[in-house]
């Protein structure tokens, strides 16, 4: 019955490292000095008499200057004219859209404090990713944005910037040179008809669409296979079987978190009880966000996913191309298997593949045109339209410009200088233009090169639309004011064409005559709803017509260029950083990465034995050389990586992006190439070890607890035979014992039941948490000093299985010749508001105390930080303020000047240095909900109150509600069979139900 | 001098003033002011004022400029009359921007004859204030107090030196006693002395020996000291009975208290929201835009509500808003700590509570001041004694989970959590 797995959530954990037994033990991970000060040396220590009168007159002087202190004035401000929606205290919701996301923006008093997915929406309709919810610190961002345009780095007015900059179009268009618009996809119908407009004034205009993270392979292959040139719609919800080969599909590729939220369906715990789970196959060279949620993972190398491919499409189509998969049995057993299932799920299935190479996408749509994946899961009709953007374009204008064709170029949330493959042609290219220009917010690594910068404005500052899909539109309308003398690019594309038109007028009239254009809704309908939807377009039928013999043998010669001496490197997004786009933002920098919990930093990922070999160990620096380009970076070692491969992932290394993003990790973008014209974010490279050592602050081993059982895992086929095997509940197996009285809760009884099945480590929630709860950035140095301030933690655990057999034994582990057959856990770790909680007990000044609503409250006033409740913790999720975090010029991350400290939410404490914390479950949004209800004279409705964490979970892992009330979602899931509760058996009577992890593996 | 002769003027000033009435009341065939009055203040101070232009013109003079049958149809329906091409009529309407003056139908003849013999009234009072007439009667008046007060002067001075005479007399009887009875009166004193001496010598010789007695006293005094010590350190940052002073003197017994205006009608935030705000400064002038107080200040704008307008950037005069408003800035009375989360709407819409029983009697305080300590202590004592308003359906289920606890006795704020720390601490 209990599960004798064994878990760790490092590999110092499994090796019981010295160092690792040693931090394990203590509470605190470095030794408190309290020897130093008690010996004999300390007492003895003779405090001279004057000091200690100086010392004792001071105090005395200054408690009672304290006391006597006259009613402190404050002042009262009201408004002079009230705006009549808003009345203080209460916040106001305002419709936007970002990434493509319809969002609700909380704003109190005038300032946006939070974001939030858009519940009537169409696409995600609950939860955001990470960037989502942090994007409202970037208008805060206000030390490293600029504040007015700029001409060669010096400050300017609007209007000399705008003559400067009519003058040098005037001319390159009366040159007859192009002018060139470098940007990002835009999908929003308003800058397109402002482009459009601009392009009337000056016809050379030409509009280039770059994406650093593309997806032009899809686009090309789909051409080539249906005669559609779009990124398709993945429909996850319909699939059954998913095989993905080197696609982070739930994290950064395409929509992750779309795609999370239907593939999710499928497998949580309402799926389980109806019987139902999808099945999910990852074939991969590092460990992705994706392939610790798969059931079944395999390594392999970037050079192999094609001959995967290619075995697959042998076994599906029962042809034979040349190329299939050789010298790796595991995977080509496991393609077998798998093709298998996807032809048993016809209709039900679906391929993906991560790599932006053409032919491997061309192969991968013969193989879905053959498990008839076109129409149920794969929608050509019902495009993605995110990811425009065309290396080839990009190409083309670099020509142009080294040519001499181009007279004036301008970048629109672009920066190639750091992010393209090669910067230094980019360097060269805009040498030989004359004027070039960026609207980039601050001086960006391509920015501070350019002759001018007209500062663009925050989307929370801006008119404008998205359109993020076909036929669906969303607005993006400002909360704010500009705080700085920015102008939104569009209006300024609009002043520079002469159309003196203002923004709101545009965007208002491009939606009037365009997209609202015979409907019924009105531009104020839209407003308020956020986003219009033309419906989705009914499935045509498309038939393959691609080459795939051809795909086949392009593969095997790029697989060949890939393999032989050295390592294959595969370069990948973290799910928090992305692109590096935001990576000023300090709470993406210190969101651990779902899979290696390293925040701070980049790394080089190898297999351990793979470090083993290069004489590596923990805190090594590597020299990474290929593609003429190397770095250093600190090495990890990942289990699950593929023997052979490296990966490290982009968007680190900025230069020239704010005090926080500065110098985090190496920039990898130079090792990837254009090839095809297509970008591959696969190369070739050599390591070599490097004498200096560097510590990565992870947070993998923090909090640990010492191998306790607390992970409950099945597979599907015991689930189908007993729905609560392997739950290890022993509720009625003995007789258990209170010290405690029990505890009533007449009124409300606040639970949650967490969804081991759903939770896919993301760690959105972990951001909204902070941003909901005022909670400090830290820092990198005190992370590593286990100092971090999360109050919800994502533990992930690993555990070692080959060939279907799980290892549980140490000396059975140590046996084992690679690391790469683990699988992964991911658990959400959080105050579990026991009934009889041991933090209260030990609690010297009654600081922590329960509710009579389940919760256990934190009075931050009372707290006098003994920490004896941290230590009494068996679940370790309480922490302890080492410092004023918000008002010291040490941890000057972001909240330490009058702009970033508007983002803080005014119905939350920021807690003073010497106080413990620890998560409240939103307690003033269950109090705001309740009081909402009795105002209404009403019982209070089920789903009413969202936690900020539960409200962020696209995934619907946190289900939170009044066990009280008996048809809640909440308790309807507290009676699944799959629930445990953590080291239930210590009987202190956790709130939090954890449902059992299934998995769907091939062998049961 | 200046009270007294402004007393005096006020006083000729009523006199004449009612001699103007009476004068006023024989020319308007007795009509009545008073009722004249009341109809034009509730009825055409919104746009009208007798001595200046507000929204329509200044109302003085109008008897002369037009006839009174005329003026009465034009008060009553003056859009009928410019309808039906009366040249008068369309003429002033024409040189008045074409403003539409509301009909008053619903007024009899006399009425608006009573309104037209108030104007008039009013045109006179305002005619001799500024005018020679006021101007001479003042110095007048002046003239006759300054006779007054020097006579009153002279008069006290002789006063004073009859005293001074009559005081010297006295001492210098008492001084020829004193001399005759030296010896005898030496001799008490030194008895006396000796007396009193011994005595307290004698009690504190019995105090000291007395150790108990000591002991005792020591003890009242540490006491005491404790006591005293206790209570001070309480009431450390406790600032019951706070009245800072505001920039606008602003009194809420005038507001809440005379004119009954309904604190919500000015803290509607308490209704809704955990700010119970103070107004901005568009909702005075939705009263202040024609209260302007002036019979308190002779005709002139009061200099509280000028600051209103100073805030707003009102000029008066134009009836125009300027762009450059400048906030008030009100001094915060009534301060709760950042780490105590307090919501009004909690308080006054779920629980009933009356503003008065926190606030005090507001509807008669001059300067508002802290009427509660706002201690913890307070709060407590309040949520263990107040019942739960269960009119709300919300408690609905509470009490039922409640009843089977305690069974029928009544439900407090405390039974139901309101005790627990992070009802108010998050």
């Amino acid at each position: 019955m209990d599960s004798n797995k064994k878990y760790w959530k490092g590999l110092e954990e499994l090796q019981q490292t010295p160092a690792f037994v040693n931090n394990s033990k203590g509470e605190f991970a470095e030794p408190i000095p309290v020897e130093d000060v008690l010996n004999e040396a300390g007492l003895s220590t003779k405090t001279p008499r004057r000091d200690f009168l100086k010392a004792l007159g001071f105090g005395l002087g200054a408690v009672t200057l304290a006391a006597c202190n006259r009613t402190p004035v404050h002042k009262a401000v009201p408004y002079v004219i009230k705006p009549e929606e808003i009345t203080p205290g209460i916040p106001n919701f305002y419709a936007s859209s970002f990434n493509g996301q319809s969002v609700l923006i909380r704003t109190r008093e005038g300032r946006p404090i939070l974001v939030e997915a858009n519940p009537n929406a169409v696409g995600l309709v609950q939860g955001t990713e990470s960037g989502t919810v942090s994007s409202v610190l970037d208008l805060y961002d206000m030390t490293n944005k600029l504040q007015n345009p700029q001409i060669g780095g010096k400050d300017v007015d609007w209007s000399k910037l705008d003559t400067t900059v009519k003058q040098a179009l005037v001319k390159a268009n009366n040159a007859n040179k192009q002018i060139a618009l470098v940007s990002r996809t835009i999908n929003s119908p308003s800058t397109l008809q402002a482009i459009a407009k601009f392009k009337e004034s000056f016809p050379t205009t030409n509009l280039i669409q770059f994406d650093p993270i593309s997806y032009s392979g899809i686009r090309k292959a789909n051409e080539q296979s249906f005669g559609r040139a779009v990124v398709p719609a993945y429909n996850f919800e319909n699939a059954l079987v998913v095989l993905s080969v080197g696609a982070d599909f739930l994290g950064t590729w395409l929509d992750g978190e779309e795609h999370t939220q239907d593939y999710i369906k499928n497998r949580n715990y309402k799926s389980l009880e109806g019987g139902k789970m999808s099945r999910h196959i990852q074939f991969e060279a590092g460990m992705s966000m994706t392939g610790t949620n798969a059931d079944v993972r395999i390594a392999v190398k970037p050079s192999e996913e094609g001959a995967v491919l290619i075995s697959l499409y042998n076994e599906v189509t029962g042809s034979s191309l040349p190329g299939a998969l050789t010298g790796n049995p595991r995977a080509a057993t496991a393609v077998k298997l798998a093709a298998q299932e996807l032809l048993k799920n016809k209709g039900q299935a679906v391929v993906v593949a991560g790599a932006n190479n053409v032919d491997i996408q061309l192969l991968t749509n013969a193989i879905n045109a053959a498990i008839g994946a076109y129409g149920s899961v794969i929608d050509l009709d019902n495009f993605s339209k995110k990811y425009q953007g065309s290396e080839e374009s990009f190409g083309t204008f670099l020509a142009d410009a080294s040519a001499g064709r181009v007279g004036a170029v301008m970048f629109l949330n672009s920066n190639p200088l750091y992010d393209y493959a090669n910067a230094q042609v980019v360097k060269d290219a805009l040498a030989k233009i004359d004027f070039t220009l960026s609207f980039a917010d601050r001086a960006d690594e391509t920015a501070s090169e350019l002759d001018a910068i007209a500062p663009t404005s925050n989307y929370l500052e801006s008119w404008g639309d998205e359109s993020s899909r076909e036929g669906y539109y969303t607005i993006v309308q400002p909360t704010i004011n500009p705080v700085f003398n920015t102008r939104q690019a569009e209006q300024s594309l609009l002043v520079w064409s002469g159309n003196i038109i203002n923004i709101f007028d545009f965007v208002k009239n491009v939606w009037e005559t365009q997209i609202l254009a015979g409907g019924t809704k009105k531009w104020k309908d839209v407003l308020q709803t956020g986003f219009e939807y033309k419906g989705k377009l009914g499935a045509k039928a498309y038939a393959f017509t691609g080459n795939v013999q051809g795909a086949a043998s392009n593969i095997q010669a790029y697989a060949q260029s890939l393999a032989g001496e050295g390592f294959e490197l595969a370069l990948y997004e973290s799910p928090a950083i992305r692109d590096g786009r935001f990576a000023n933002n300090a709470f993406l920098q210190e969101l651990p990465d779902p899979v290696s919990k390293v925040t701070w930093d980049n790394y080089v990922a190898l297999n351990p034995k793979d470090m083993e070999a290069l004489g590596l160990g923990e805190n090594s620096v590597v020299a990474v050389e290929g593609n003429n380009y190397s770095v250093e970076l600190p090495v990890l070692a990942q289990p699950g990586q593929a023997l052979g491969t490296a990966s490290i992932a982009v968007g680190y290394g900025r230069t020239k992006v704010g005090k926080a993003g500065n110098n985090v990790g190496a920039n990898a973008y130079p090792f990837a190439t254009v090839k095809n014209g297509a970008i591959q974010t696969t190369a070739k490279v050599k390591l070599s070890k490097v004498s200096r050592t560097y510590e990565l602050a992870q947070t993998q081993t923090h909090h640990t607890i010492e191998g306790r059982n607390i992970i409950r895992e099945t597979t599907f086929a015991k689930y189908l035979k007993n729905p609560a095997s392997e739950s290890g509940r022993f509720a009625d197996s003995h007789k258990s014992y209170d010290l405690w009285n029990k505890f009533e809760s007449p009124g409300h009884k606040w639970v949650m039941a967490v969804d081991l099945n759903a939770c896919t480590g993301c760690g959105a929630c972990i951001v909204a948490c902070n941003i909901e709860n005022n909670i400090p950035v830290v820092g990198r140095d005190e992370v590593r000093r286990r100092r971090e301030m999360h109050w919800l933690r994502i533990d992930r655990y690993y555990t070692i299985e080959e060939d279907g057999v799980d290892y549980t034994k140490e000396d059975d582990i140590a046996k084992l010749n690679d690391f790469q057959n683990v699988k992964v856990v991911h658990q959400p770790m959080m105050c579990q508001h026991c009934d009889h909680a041991p933090c209260e007990t030990v609690c010297p000044v009654l600081a922590t105390v329960h509710s009579s609503e389940g919760l256990n409250h934190m009075a931050y006033n009372r707290c006098f930080g003994t920490r004896y409740c941290a230590n009494n913790c068996p679940y370790k999720v309480r922490r302890f303020n080492w410092f004023n975090y918000w008002n010291d010029s040490r941890f000057d991350n972001y909240l330490n000047n009058e702009f970033t400290q508007l983002v803080l939410n005014p119905d939350v404490t920021t807690r003073s240095r010497g106080v413990m914390e620890k998560c409240s479950m939103c307690i003033q949004r269950i109090q705001a909900g309740k009081l909402q209800a009795k105002i209404e004279s009403r019982p209070l409705k089920d789903g009413e109150i969202k936690l900020a964490c539960a409200a962020v979970c696209s995934a619907n892992a946190l289900i939170f509600g009044d066990a009280n009330d008996p048809n809640s979602e909440v308790s309807k899931a507290l009676r699944s069979e799959r629930i445990y509760y953590v080291l239930e058996e210590i009987n202190v009577q956790p709130n939090i139900g954890y449902m059992t992890k299934v998995r769907n593996t091939f062998e049961a | 001098m200046r009270n007294i002769s402004s007393v005096l003027g006020k006083l000729a000033k009523t006199m004449s003033i009612s001699l103007m009435l009476l004068f006023a009341v024989t020319m308007s065939h007795a009509q009545d002011v008073k009722e004249g009055q009341t109809l034009f203040k509730s009825k055409c101070t919104t746009c009208h004022s007798v001595t200046k232009k507000v929204v329509g013109p200044a109302l003085a003079g109008m008897t002369q400029r037009h006839d009174e049958e005329w003026l009465v149809k034009w008060i009553r329906n003056s859009q009928a009359m410019v309808a039906a091409g009366d040249p008068t009529a369309v003429k002033l309407f024409e040189e008045n921007n074409n403003l539409v003056m509301t009909a008053f139908t619903d007024l009899s003849d006399d009425q608006i004859k009573n309104i037209i013999a108030y104007v008039e009234d009013e045109e006179a009072k305002a005619a001799q204030a500024p005018a020679g007439g006021s101007a001479e009667a003042g110095a007048a008046q002046s003239d006759d107090a300054n006779t007054f007060m020097i006579v009153g002067l002279i008069a006290i001075v002789v006063l004073a030196v009859v005293i001074i005479i009559v005081l010297n007399r006295v001492i210098r009887t008492l001084e020829k006693v004193i001399a005759n009875n030296q010896a005898a009166i030496e001799a008490a004193q030194a008895r006396n002395e000796m007396i009193t001496e011994s005595r307290f010598a004698k009690f504190a010789q019995a105090f000291v020996k007395n150790k108990k007695l000591v002991g005792f006293t020591v003890l009242m005094l540490v006491a005491f000291l404790a006591v005293a010590g206790w209570n001070t350190l309480w009431n450390v940052g406790v600032h019951q009975g706070y009245e800072p002073v505001q920039p606008i003197k602003f009194s809420h017994q005038i507001h809440a208290g005379v004119n009954q205006i309904e604190c919500q009608y000015c803290h509607g935030g308490a209704f809704k929201s955990k700010n119970a705000s103070i107004p901005s400064a568009n909702v005075c002038m939705n009263c202040h835009n024609t209260v302007t107080a002036s019979d308190h200040y002779d005709g002139e704008l009061s200099p509280e509500i000028a600051k209103i307008y100073r805030a707003v950037d009102y000029n008066p005069d134009t009836r125009e808003y300027g762009n450059n408003p400048k906030p008030i800035q009100w001094v915060r009375v009534h301060n709760l700590p950042d780490f105590a989360y307090f919501n009004h709407s909690q308080h006054v819409v779920v629980a009933g509570v009356e503003c008065q029983t926190c606030h005090g009697p507001v509807e008669t305080m001059e300067e508002i001041y802290q009427y509660s300590p706002l201690t913890m202590k307070w709060c407590i004592d309040c949520h263990r004694t107040t019942e739960v308003n269960t009119d709300n359906a919300y408690y609905d289920q509470l009490i039922e989970a409640h009843e089977k606890l305690k069974k029928g006795e009544k439900m407090t704020a405390a039974m139901i959590g309101g005790l627990e720390c992070g009802k108010c601490h998050y």
